[in-house]
């Protein structure tokens, strides 16, 4: 597999180089807006061109948090999780449940979805894609994918396709930023997108947990070698990988209307977001995603007519045909 | 090397034992097709005949919706409310010019899929309905409008909106409700309407709208009647309905072209999307006009969106809320299904009666007379709030068709306009954000 | 006479079994009511999607995710044809599979030159059908996402392939292009070329270390695949008399296509067969469980979902139990 790096490239590491291409073109960035400012179609389009940055930092988050589990099972099972968005989906209604029966404030409601489907995971993988591992990807990928078939419409069997919300109130409030508009539940989804990437990052690699798991990654047979208990260490990160949209749909579903296909159009752009950000690479997920993000809403600020996918997905088979291992994969 | 590999394991393969064992697998998969096809055979439905000429004693009506699937809240609705009304003619004594003959209902799913759709239309084809009902999805009717062709069998378009289905000619479809022409010109004159009245005329209009046929047809005849009007569209913004979660740049984008009003059409959850988003970026505009909207009408609408949804107006299609028929039909499917009858179940019942109304004038079930008794109907209902009876033109749209002007007031979807169908006036200019005042 | 003899001595028993089958499946027609012929009709269609798959996905071992772009591709050019020019759809297949196997060249030697393997390259066809699906809902001369409609005419007609409502001749029409794709992929893997593919699928260094040129069969497997899928394409225009942009490039679509090769075995020939009659009984079956189910199950009649759960189940069930495909687990326990 060309993208697969070292298991520390995988899990964490984005280089020195990356961080100052990136703090540069951020600083660059700004620039420009300051710049830009001075000339009349600047002022004109300045608040869009700003609100395009911030809703495109606050959608990548979102698409962050998605992508994070994704890459993380990824990079240790080498799966390609197609129930990835039903899941999410999942966790949206169980947070929907707590609010509106048991009076939760949503993201105490994080409380309960990120163990309740962790445990799914764990057992998931444990009792059913485990008898698949290693087979053929088409195999894998078929599995997931009637996964998703029974999740999706378990929910749509129990909570039917009548779009819900949850109670007002909480998508209701918001910040104003220099003539831009932040949503404080996405800023709220934004700051947990970061949260989580820190804890990944500190379970990864600084737990012995952690270090089981990268070293199941990095090469199963040597793992199970030294005495980790690879299929244990497979369920937990799968299980990790589904904990994490577990959190993704609680933090989002303040400000999303739900519905049992709710998760499809995440699972989609979470593919791009792994590939962009290197398979297998957490910080490469976080990164990728809110690359993704801005690049979809400033392509939908300058090419209003464009559908904005299109953009997305031409940029995709760019970067599959050019840098297949991503933005912070290395090339092995 | 020494000999083409090929060659060796092309001999190699002949000589495999195996080779007999897996013709006689292939063997049994044919025997297999054999036996089931067979067994299908047994379990086929049954085709009593609604025959030609003779006074048959039960009716069948096709209902064809989407009971499964995403589109099933409304399809299930639609279905129940057609049930009801076979229940209800049947109680008021069946077809009378036939001598009392009974309606029945034949229920299939589209499971919101076309090429279900087909081929459940030709199961109601060949279960010997008189007539259908349906479908709600736009590429689903189009398949079925082509079934009704073929097979000559009348098609009562309960709801869709995309118009080109009634521009292919067609003899044996008809559609009751507002096509999408119909609610872009009509939302452009309401909105004319009721902003001159005010005293606070709009002469610009910025529109989001979702991007598949439905939003593009009713925009693109928003915009020719504006125009019309005077009314001149300074920004139009597609966005995808499926893949959506933020719409806050768009609604920036409309707010900088400085519009009078907004306009917006799509489905339920973009629209409220629109509502929510429209909250924090507070454009500087005298409204917020839905047309042919697929959240701002319905009493869910204010309930998930809250204050947000204030004063939000809507052309679209509805059932009159001033009609005692219409409020008896409502309650009656209230207390039998428990749940809140919307305005495509609304549909589902009108179009049974139009049915209903056909056969009576048709005294056959023949398959000619009852297409040519329903393109000749003229039927007065209260029950929609249109601009005279239910008659269809030669493409068989409703002539009289019209959507009507709504606007959520003090949380409640209150009929505004046109006048004679009005339950409260039209609060004009307001916004949620503007506190009802501008 | 000779190339006849050549060609029944290089298919063997592969042709005798071929013309069991296809003389059965011929003769379905009288023993099945208009709407049992509805449904093999698509049985057969998705047969002939499922084996055109198969010629990339499994035996040359490129999963694509993206068939519905030449799908897509099929369907909509024969359709643009019959209704702007009057052409005959058999006439209008051949342009859409030319163009449907110039984009799976395309893609294939992208592929190829940029190394993308396995999941990699799953991603590209998918990104490629997504970007077809976005842009012909864009495109007015393809009339966006309304679609295109092809005008009804009266009576029947072979040439247009437009017959009466139920007519057996759709069920004959889709049998004769099974038979054809089938035909043409038991030559294609019963010859040299096809022992290449197999070879390079396998192990691709030691193929090309032998004197295989990889992308060249690789090329010729897209091709194939690509162009008998948009004759797939363009029959469904033709008995739906209707296509828009998410009948032809759908996700869904991709999947339909790719699933009963795999159900069924792929790097088989009847595999995909198989698993077209496996998934449209299983739709069936779902669908009159829910409509009419037995005694215990009958508090969720009619509820939403059931049947699409139920589905996804057994599909699930099938991968974990019988990972080779249901035809692949026949033929393996049919071999010593």
């Amino acid at each position: 597999m060309s993208a697969r790096g070292g298991v520390w490239q995988r899990s964490f590491a984005v280089s020195r180089k990356t961080w100052l291409l990136v703090g540069s073109g951020c600083i660059v960035l700004l620039l420009l807006i300051w710049a830009g400012s001075g000339t009349a179609w600047g002022r004109a389009s300045y608040p869009v061109l700003l609100q395009a940055l911030i809703t495109g930092l606050l959608l990548g988050g979102v698409y962050s948090l998605v992508s994070m589990g994704l890459t993380l099972i990824f990079g240790v099972l080498d799966i390609i999780n197609f129930a990835h968005g039903a899941l999410m989906a999942l966790a949206m209604y169980a947070a929907y449940l707590l609010v509106t029966f048991a009076a939760f404030n949503p993201y105490l409601s994080l409380l309960i979805t990120v163990p309740l489907l962790f445990l799914l995971g764990f057992v998931l993988q444990r009792f059913v894609i485990n008898r698949i591992m290693g087979q053929p990807a088409e195999n894998q990928l078929l599995l997931t994918f009637g996964l998703a078939l029974l999740v999706e419409n378990a929910l749509l069997l129990i909570f039917t396709g009548t779009p819900k919300a949850l109670p007002a109130p909480f998508a209701q409030s918001s910040l104003h930023l220099l003539g831009a508009v932040v949503d404080i539940p996405r800023l709220i989804a934004f700051a947990g997108s970061l949260l989580l990437a820190g804890v990944l990052y500190f379970l990864l690699s600084r737990t012995t947990i952690g270090t089981a798991v990268r070293a199941v990654a990095e090469n199963a047979q040597g793992a199970a070698m030294v005495g980790i208990d690879v299929r244990t260490i497979y369920a937990l990160a799968f299980g990790l990988g589904t904990a994490c949209v577990g959190a993704a749909g609680a933090l989002v579903a303040p400000f999303l209307s739900l519905d049992p296909t709710v998760g499809e159009q995440f699972t989609i752009i979470a593919f791009v977001v792994v590939v962009l950000g290197g398979m297998g690479n957490v910080a490469g997920a976080f990164l990728g995603g809110l690359i993704i993000g801005l690049l979809q809403e400033i392509g939908g600020a300058f090419f209003p007519n464009i559908n904005k996918l299109l953009i997305v997905f031409l940029v995709f088979v760019l970067l599959l045909l050019l840098r297949p291992q991503g933005l912070l994969g290395r090339k092995a | 090397m020494a000999s083409p590999p090929f060659a060796t394991q092309r001999h190699a393969r002949t000589k495999q034992p195996g080779a007999l064992l897996r013709r006689s697998g292939a063997a049994i998969f044919l025997l297999v097709v054999i036996l089931v096809t067979a067994a299908c055979g047994g379990t086929s439905g049954s085709s009593n005949g609604s025959g030609s000429s003779s006074t048959p004693r039960v009716i069948k009506i096709g209902s064809i919706h989407p009971l499964t699937g995403a589109l099933a809240g409304d399809g299930k609705q639609m279905d129940e409310a057609v049930r009801m009304a076979i229940d209800d003619i049947n109680a008021a004594g069946g077809i009378k010019s036939l001598g009392g003959a009974k309606l029945a209902i034949d229920s299939v799913d589209t499971q919101g899929d076309p090429n279900v759709a087909q081929s459940e239309a030709q199961r109601l084809v060949n279960d010997g309905v008189a007539a259908m009902v349906g479908t709600y999805q736009s590429d689903a009717t189009a398949e079925v409008a082509k079934i009704a062709e073929r097979a000559r069998i009348p098609l009562v378009i309960d709801v869709t909106a995309a118009d080109d289905i009634m521009q292919q000619g067609y003899q044996f479809s008809f559609r009751i409700q507002p096509n999408a022409t119909a609610m872009g010109t009509y939302g452009a004159r309401y909105l004319k309407a009721i902003s001159d009245a005010a005293g606070s005329p709009v002469k610009t209009v910025a529109y989001i709208h979702e991007e598949s046929d439905f939003g593009t047809s009713v925009f693109k005849a928003f915009q020719a009647e504006a125009a019309k009007e005077g009314i001149q569209v300074v920004k139009e913004i597609k966005y995808n309905a499926f893949n959506v979660s933020d719409l806050t740049l768009e609604l920036t984008q409309l707010k900088a072209a400085n519009p009078d009003v907004i306009a917006a059409t799509g489905y339920y959850k973009d629209s409220l999307l629109v509502a929510q988003n429209a909250a924090s970026v507070m454009p500087n505009v005298k409204a917020m006009y839905g047309v042919a909207n697929g959240a701002f009408d319905l009493p869910q609408f204010p309930k998930d969106a809250g204050k947000a949804g204030s004063f939000y107006f809507s052309s679209n299609y509805h059932w009159n809320a001033l009609s005692s028929d219409a409020n008896k039909i409502r309650s009656e499917f209230q207390a039998q299904y428990n749940d809140e009858m919307r305005t495509p179940a609304v549909f589902s019942y009108v179009a049974v009666q139009v049915i209903a109304n056909a056969l009576e004038r048709a005294r056959s079930t023949d398959a000619q007379a009852l297409r040519n008794a329903i393109a000749q109907t003229s039927l007065n209902t209260s029950i929609f709030p249109f601009s005279g009876p239910i008659e269809f033109d030669s493409h068989g749209e409703n002539k009289n068709a019209q959507p009507i002007l709504m606007q959520v007031q003090n949380g409640s979807v209150m009929q505004v306009y046109p006048d004679q169908y009005a339950q409260a006036r039209p609060i004009f200019p307001a916004t949620p954000w503007s506190g009802g005042t501008k | 006479m000779n190339a006849v003899k050549g060609i029944a001595a290089r298919l063997g028993r592969d042709l005798l079994v071929f013309v069991v089958v296809i003389a059965l499946l011929a003769l379905a027609p009288l023993f099945l009511t208009r709407f049992e012929l509805g449904i093999a009709v698509q049985m057969l269609l998705f047969a002939l999607l499922a084996v055109a798959w198969n010629v990339m996905g499994g035996y040359a071992g490129q999963f694509s995710f993206g068939h519905a772009a030449y799908f897509g591709i099929g369907a909509y050019i024969s359709a643009y044809l019959v209704i702007h020019g009057g052409v005959s759809p058999w006439v209008g297949m051949l342009p859409g599979a030319a163009l449907a196997a110039l984009l799976g060249l395309l893609i294939g030697y992208l592929s190829f030159h940029y190394g993308l393997k396995g999941v990699f390259f799953a991603l590209v066809t998918f990104a490629f059908a997504e970007m077809l699906h976005l842009l012909t809902t864009n495109l007015s001369p393809l009339n966006g996402s309304t679609g295109l409609n092809i005008p009804l005419i009266s009576g029947s007609s072979w040439v247009m392939i437009q017959f009466p409502l139920g007519s057996a001749n759709y069920y004959y029409v889709i049998l004769l292009l099974l038979a054809f794709s089938l035909l043409v992929v038991m030559l294609l893997m019963r010859s040299r070329p096809g022992y290449f593919i197999n070879a390079l699928r396998e192990d691709e260094e030691a193929a090309a270390a032998l004197g295989i040129d990889p992308l060249r069969y690789k090329l010729l497997a897209s091709a194939i695949s690509a162009a008998l899928t948009a004759l797939g394409g363009a029959f469904y225009a033709q008995y739906l008399l209707y296509i828009n942009p998410d009948l032809a490039f759908g996700a869904t679509v991709s999947i339909q296509i790719l699933l009963p090769a795999i159900l069924g075995g792929v790097r088989t020939i009847w595999g995909p067969v198989v698993g077209a009659f496996i998934i449209t009984l299983l739709g069936q079956a779902t669908v009159a469980l829910v409509h009419t189910p037995p005694p215990f199950l009958s508090a969720l009649a009619g509820r939403s979902g059931l049947d699409v759960m139920l589905y996804g189940l057994v599909l699930i069930l099938i991968i974990v139990l019988v990972p080779q495909g249901i035809f692949g687990a026949i033929r393996a326990r049919a071999r010593p």
